[in-house]
């Protein structure tokens, strides 16, 4: 194409071409003169109406470029000049620019934050080659979805289908290390680390060294494509080379952490649950598979029956506890591959117990590839569009913010303005010039906060990790901004630039228009703008304070809330037999016994029960009220959570008895109910002596329909006071107490009373247990530890940091903004200041005058803030169980603050503004 | 524009570049040559913007329709000549033919032979 080449020919000798158009047009001239001469013209007239005839020589090289160049780029040539032009702006105004681009950045960040943890956590992919082309497996039936299949299950799945190239089954199995070496992973440096503080791992106090294994199928690491950074991995192995010698790979996370990066590592033998095991392999550093995290082992399939001392452990059809993952074979769709297993899941159905679950009719799931169990509406989605929301609307307050604040500065850039808009660019060539500073800003911002999140999450991830027990193995979650997490951030910067600079490039554009014919109308009409814009800020800021501030207290007040019980002096022991094989009945027995005997000998405990501890996963069970009181009442059966506790118990926790007494000895007909449980079965009646039939108790978990209350009559001896439920609403403390049989003591935690520190206790604890016997693995916390580990604590205190997090940025927000517009404009109001200080106003009324008028948008705003915010807080009361609401205090202390901050952003100028002359006042620039 | 009798005639989108070749035809001038020759020819009804001028020259330099070379005028300064190619040539009698197609239909149009009469 010789017309392009010519086109580049002359792109590339550009300036060469342009001194000689400017040549070529001086010769046009000259001639022109000439000729004017020739007419009779002086050499002065011949020259001026040359030059009148010539025209602007700027536009006709403007043009003669755009002749030689394609339109796009000259577009690209104007925008680039728009934006250098931009950056020579905003680098002369540092001081504003550095305030927008940090009042964006903190918007923009917070999205970024909560996009990229939303795509690191809900979203999170295999640890794979090519991720996408990972899936789940899973079944739903009517009871919901399951993604835990059995060994024989996995194979037929494995070899009837072609939808995938691949299938992996695998699972995690906590185990016990042995025969390591070096110094052991002492897990009580765990207990003064943040999340130990918060009892989220209850530490180990006896018994071997624990471990997590991921127990995966022999092509597990082939089919997700990654292969050790030493050693060799499965694939190498046949399957009765790895039983004759079982094999397992470490992952670098643990190799380097519990071995200190052992370079003999690759055939060293350690034990797992007392199987000698060879390391082969080290998987790279944070390799997490299907997983959240690396785990210190990993484990081949052929080697759990070895592991649980069971030869018919994979040939179970009912022993389902492996997750099934497949890579799609080359153009299937998860569809067809759903559609391909459908018939397999059938056939497989009518294999299982008929009785069990797995007989229900279920279809096939195939999922994008996640380590999260397929849980569809459970109410995530409404959580994760609610927090999305409040980040859009931090967003939002950053662009009000600065809009404002662009809106005042180029105010103060009028006669730039009016000058550009003279001398013959169009409005929109301004508007588009303002637009692209702002977009600038946007970008700018953009990039800072990408950067900041990327850093922020990064040590976020790292504390994070950094607070697990080695044994657990390491969380990896990959925050670092991948091509979508920039399109986005992009996207959202050049969004919250157009948003943030929209308005106010039209209204000062508008403006210098006007001031070009001197009119000052319409100053007063980007005022009021300005004046809106500060009341939008004032008032979303409001919103998500005041809703943030909600849930602050609400989990506070969830965390402060009355247990019922005893948290803070009361210890749960919990043992577990290394072999339990090992033992027979008389012999757990015996050791619990004995156990028992050596605590209560020991100085601080004052009393001492088994039984699970509270808020320990609970069974239910229907209950119906038999005999005279049934014919009167509704005989309706209720649903109540079942505990069976010693006669100590309630002492020992610290639960008063409120009616009636507690167990007998011998008493097993006997129950105890919970005031609320009473007042169910029996309102506004007194239960004690009634009578009652229960549904079933063998502490299994059963499905609603099979809780029918057909069990043995028995007899309320004692009613106790609430506890608190572990519903996540605050709810089920309907609780219905039964007697433990005393040979059932071995299989229950001790719950230990202690009249000294709890912490002292403890630590005597272990060499106890050691003493009686060494292999017995005990974990022991006190009631409040745990407390703090559960969901509903988890979960609190997550609303609250989150919450916190956006309150904060917001009120930040909102500070800046408000401060930095209401200040500016009455430092453009210097000059107005002067003329009415010059016809004699008094000063006064001058700053009267200003300070009403600076904080009129923010109570216009408050005023608008309160019914929205009111109307935020019944969403959010509707979508969110437990939360308290409105509360005044800090309603009012929101208000307060945002008129103070108005009130000193204004009064310092304005103050400024009176102490100068007010001759000097009239000539400030304003 | 005042509805006084055409001193001048603004010139039709597109008709500059016509004009341009067509007195390139006679041979090599330089920018001022080419405005003041057209507007000599047309009876000064033509006035030939300085500012579309060069623009336009350099548009069908881009094209390869002329060619640029710098040469002594006749007082002896620099002056950029242009000159027609071959390209040049032929789009000249394309746009010629199409030009003199369209004030036929023009003519046609506004002095159908009716009204003549």
């Amino acid at each position: 194409m010789p017309g392009f080449l010519r086109k580049l020919g002359w792109l590339t000798t550009r300036s060469r071409r342009e001194a000689e158009l400017r040549e070529a047009l001086e010769f046009h001239l000259e001639e022109e003169i000439e000729k004017g001469k020739t007419a009779g013209l002086t050499e002065a007239q011949a020259r001026a109406a040359a030059r009148r005839e010539l025209g602007n020589p700027g536009l006709i090289a403007e043009d003669t470029r755009s002749a030689w160049s394609w339109p796009l780029l000259t577009l690209v040539e104007t925008i680039f000049g728009d934006v250098r032009y931009g950056a020579r702006m905003l680098a002369r105004n540092t001081k504003v620019t550095v305030l927008t681009v940090l009042a964006l950045a903190l918007g923009i960040g917070v999205n970024a934050s909560v996009f990229t943890a939303y795509k690191a956590l809900w979203l999170m992919p295999l640890d794979a080659r090519d991720p996408h082309e990972m899936v789940n497996i899973a079944l739903t039936r009517d009871s919901g979805p399951t993604n835990s299949f059995s060994y024989p299950d996995y194979e037929a799945y494995r070899d009837s289908l072609d939808s995938f190239s691949g299938l992996i089954a695998s699972r995690a199995m906590n185990a016990r290390l042995s025969s390591a070496g070096g110094p052991p992973d002492l897990e009580a440096s765990l207990v003064g680390s943040g999340l130990g503080r918060l009892g989220l791992i209850s530490p180990r106090i006896s018994g071997e060294e624990r471990a997590r294994i991921e127990i995966v199928t022999e092509n597990y690491f082939e089919v997700l494509g990654v292969a050790p950074v030493r050693g060799r991995s499965f694939e190498s192995l046949s399957r009765a080379e790895l039983q004759a010698q079982p094999s397992v790979l470490i992952s670098e996370n643990y190799w380097q952490r519990r071995f200190g990066g052992d370079p003999e590592i690759i055939g060293k033998t350690i034990r797992l649950n007392n199987v000698a095991v060879t390391v082969i392999g080290v998987t790279p550093h944070d390799f997490r598979g299907a997983d959240f995290g690396a785990p210190p082992f990993w484990a081949p399939i052929s080697i759990d029956p070895l592991f649980n001392r069971d030869d018919q452990w994979l040939n179970q059809r009912e022993n389902q506890r492996y997750r099934l993952h497949g890579r799609l074979a080359h153009g299937v769709s998860m569809a067809q591959a759903q559609a391909e297993m459908n018939p397999i899941a059938n056939q497989l159905r009518a294999l299982h117990d008929p009785e069990s679950i797995s007989a229900e009719p279920a279809s096939a799931l195939v999922l994008p590839g996640s380590p999260l169990l397929p849980q569809p509406n459970n109410g995530m989605e409404v959580v994760i569009a609610l927090i999305m929301f409040a980040a859009a609307l931090v967003l939002a307050v950053a662009c009000a913010n600065v809009g404002s604040l662009q809106l005042a500065r180029a105010r103060s850039r009028q006669h730039e303005l009016s000058t550009r808009l003279s001398l013959g660019a169009s409005r929109l060539r301004v508007v588009r010039q303002l637009l692209t500073e702002s977009v600038l800003v946007g970008l700018l911002a953009g990039v800072s906060a990408l950067f900041l999140t990327w850093a922020f999450l990064q040590e976020l991830s790292a504390q994070f990790a950094g607070v697990f027990p080695l044994w657990t193995g390491s969380p990896a979650f990959d925050v670092t901004p991948d091509f979508e997490i920039v399109g986005y951030v992009v996207a959202v910067s050049l969004f919250a630039g157009i948003l943030a600079g929209l308005t106010p490039a039209m209204e000062s554009s508008r403006s210098a228009l006007a001031a070009i014919v001197r009119s000052n109308a319409s100053s007063r009409r980007s005022r009021r703008l300005q004046d809106v814009l500060v009341a939008a800020q004032v008032s979303l800021s409001l919103i998500l304070l005041i809703v943030a501030g909600m849930l602050i207290r609400t989990s506070f007040n969830e965390i402060k809330m009355p247990t019922g019980y005893d948290t803070l002096n009361v210890i749960s022991l919990d043992f577990r037999f290394a072999e339990p094989s090992d033992y027979d009945a008389d012999a757990k027995l015996a050791v619990a016994q004995e156990l028992r005997t050596r605590l209560a000998a020991l100085p601080g405990v004052s009393a001492m029960s088994s039984a699970r501890p509270p808020g320990e996963r609970r069974f239910l069970t229907a209950a119906m009220p038999i005999g005279e009181a049934a014919a009167v009442g509704n005989p309706v059966q209720s649903i109540l959570a079942y505990t069976r506790v010693q006669e100590n118990y309630f002492e020992t926790i610290g639960v008063p008895l409120v009616l009636g007494r507690t167990f007998q000895q011998q008493g097993n007909s006997a129950v105890i109910l919970s005031e609320s449980a009473a007042t169910e079965l029996w309102p506004n009646q007194n239960p004690i002596g009634r009578s009652l039939r229960l549904g079933p108790t063998d502490e299994q978990h059963h499905r609603r329909s099979e809780l029918v209350a057909e069990g043995p009559a028995l007899q309320v001896v004692g009613v106790v006071r609430d506890k608190r439920g572990m519903a996540l609403d605050g709810g089920g403390s309907r609780e219905i107490y039964l007697a433990l049989a005393g040979d059932q003591v071995s299989s229950r935690p001790i719950l230990i009373r202690t009249q000294a520190e709890p912490k002292q206790v403890i630590d005597i604890l272990g060499p106890v247990l050691t003493s009686i016997d060494p292999t017995i693995s005990a974990t022991a916390n006190t009631l409040e530890e745990r407390l703090r580990a559960s969901p509903l604590f988890g979960v609190s205190m997550l609303f609250g940091a989150f919450a916190s997090a956006i309150g904060t940025c917001a009120l930040l927000l909102a500070l800046m903004g408000i401060y930095g517009t209401v200040s500016y404009i009455v430092v453009l109001r210097t000059r107005e200041i002067g003329i009415r200080r010059a016809i004699g106003a008094q000063r006064g009324d001058v700053i009267g005058l200003i300070l009403r008028e600076s904080t009129r948008p923010i109570l216009i705003g408050l005023i608008l803030g309160m019914p929205l915010s009111a109307g935020g807080v019944f969403l959010a009361t509707r979508l969110l169980f437990g939360l308290s609401f409105v509360d005044i205090v800090s309603t009012a202390a929101v208000t307060v603050l945002f008129l103070s901050i108005a009130l000193l952003a204004s009064y310092f100028p304005a103050r400024r503004a009176m102490g100068i002359d007010p001759l000097v006042a009239l000539r400030h620039e304003g | 524009m005042k509805p006084s009798p055409p001193s001048r005639v603004d010139l039709l989108q597109g008709t500059l570049d016509l004009l341009v070749l067509r007195t390139l035809l006679f041979g090599p001038a330089h920018g001022h040559a080419i405005a003041k020759h057209i507007q000599a020819v047309s009876e000064e009804l033509l006035q030939i913007e300085t500012g579309s001028l060069y623009p336009a020259l350099h548009r069908l330099e881009a094209q390869g329709w002329i060619d640029a070379t710098w040469e002594k005028s006749e007082k002896g300064k620099r002056a950029k000549y242009y000159r027609l190619t071959s390209p040049g040539r032929k789009h000249l009698v394309a746009e010629r033919m199409k030009w003199e197609t369209f004030a036929r239909a023009m003519g046609l149009v506004l002095k159908p032979t009716g009204e003549e009469a």
